[in-house]
């Protein structure tokens, strides 16, 4: 019986994708390098630069420190290579040709014990050589939109951070996550409408002076 | 129509979530139209075409990469070993001595992508913790109490209670001082 992939998945859905599975060949896009991988560990490098600077996104977004967000990518992807034989590929039809249950599982591990430690500073991350008006205006811009993400409490924050930065799949961030897709498109919504209030809030501030 | 409050929710949600499908591969393309519903909530579109353009994602410098992949090689080269030597099994035992980052928690046959919920949730747990000893140190405390309040059963512990009891000063559990040898 096809088990569940990303999230939970309803019997119908379950049906037609075991129906549609005999057709496709390569449900899961790493399925190749996981495989050689698997015969040899040092195979495991091409997954590593295919993912790296996700994964350090991700835990960079969650702690707020570049030296943590070294320390948490590195126990991840150590973690991954040592238990590669773990990990079971779990896609389906319906996750579409893209899909990586790879990923989802490598980004599970670095879900794994995060708090986080120091406010999100988009100033250490946005590189400015030249300091022009029109640039330190788009780094405000940034570095609200970053505030304002940052405020956001902690499950909402990744949610948001997962879509955006990470370009996963709704599907994908319930994988990860352990919710039902539903669960995070409410999630997602929800996150957006507070960054908005946020975003106006501070521009209306920033607007009153001027008046 | 009206839907009920929750319907609308999460009606809401999903013409939310198609409209980042578009607005994510419009960006992967370099497009600027993204294909918008009429029903979709301004400020959400605002919220989301400042977050894309601005949540950039984050790239570690070239030296971490590179060390990383130099511990990550050294790795692959203890678990082929370990496999030649072991046999056909690929998987290694965690050595923490290779490398501090490696949890001695997560033995070689645990997952260490499993359960994330209560990974995310450290707090229901130390809560769940907290309310157990709890508990334990209530009833411990009941316990006592129902025992001092609860009459010996036997004939000698009544005995004992009694001598006991009729000691000036509260008897047994006073100090009884040694014996002298003269």
């Amino acid at each position: 019986m096809p088990r569940p992939v990303f999230g939970r998945v309803s019997a119908q859905k379950e049906a037609r994708s075991a129906r549609v599975g005999a057709t496709v060949a390569h449900l899961d896009r790493d399925r190749a390098l996981v495989e050689a991988a698997r015969d040899d560990p040092a195979a495991f490098e091409p997954l590593y630069r295919r993912y790296l600077a996700q994964v350090y996104s991700y835990a960079y977004y969650e702690l707020g420190d570049h030296h943590d967000a070294e320390d948490a990518t590195e126990r991840t992807f150590l973690l991954a290579l040592a238990h590669l034989g773990r990990f079971e590929e779990r896609a389906r039809p319906a996750d579409g040709e893209g899909a990586s249950t790879f990923r989802v599982w490598l980004f599970r591990i670095a879900a794994r014990r995060r708090h986080p430690t120091a406010p999100l500073d988009a100033a250490a991350v946005v590189p400015d050589p030249l300091d022009v008006e029109g640039r330190a205006a788009a780094r405000e811009d940034v570095a609200a939109a970053w505030a304002a993400v940052g405020r956001l409490p902690a499950d909402r924050r990744r949610a948001i951070v997962l879509r955006f930065v990470d370009e996963m799949s709704t599907a994908e961030i319930a994988g990860i996550l352990g919710r039902s897709e539903n669960a995070v498109r409410v999630l997602i919504h929800r996150a957006l409408r507070s960054v908005a209030r946020d975003l106006g809030r501070g521009r209306a501030a920033k607007d009153s002076p001027a008046r | 129509m009206t839907f009920p409050l929750r319907d609308r929710a999460d009606a809401d949600a999903i013409l939310t979530d198609l409209y980042l499908d578009a607005l994510l591969a419009a960006h992967d393309r370099r497009a600027t139209d993204v294909p918008t519903s009429a029903d979709l909530d301004p400020a959400i579109r605002f919220a989301a075409g400042r977050l894309s353009s601005d949540l950039a994602r984050v790239h570690p410098s070239f030296r971490f990469e590179e060390r990383l992949a130099a511990r990550l090689a050294e790795l692959a080269a203890h678990m082929r070993l370990a496999a030649a030597a072991g046999g056909s099994d690929a998987r290694a035992p965690l050595d923490p001595s290779l490398d501090p980052h490696l949890d001695p928690a997560f033995g070689p046959d645990e997952d260490p992508a499993a359960d994330p919920e209560s990974l995310h949730n450290v707090r229901p747990l130390l809560l769940g913790g907290a309310l157990t000893s709890a508990a334990l140190s209530l009833a411990g405390a009941a316990y006592v109490a129902w025992r001092r309040s609860r009459p010996p059963l036997t004939p000698m512990a009544r005995a004992v209670r009694a001598v006991a009891q009729s000691r000036p000063g509260g008897g047994a559990r006073q100090g009884v001082r040694p014996r002298s040898l003269n």
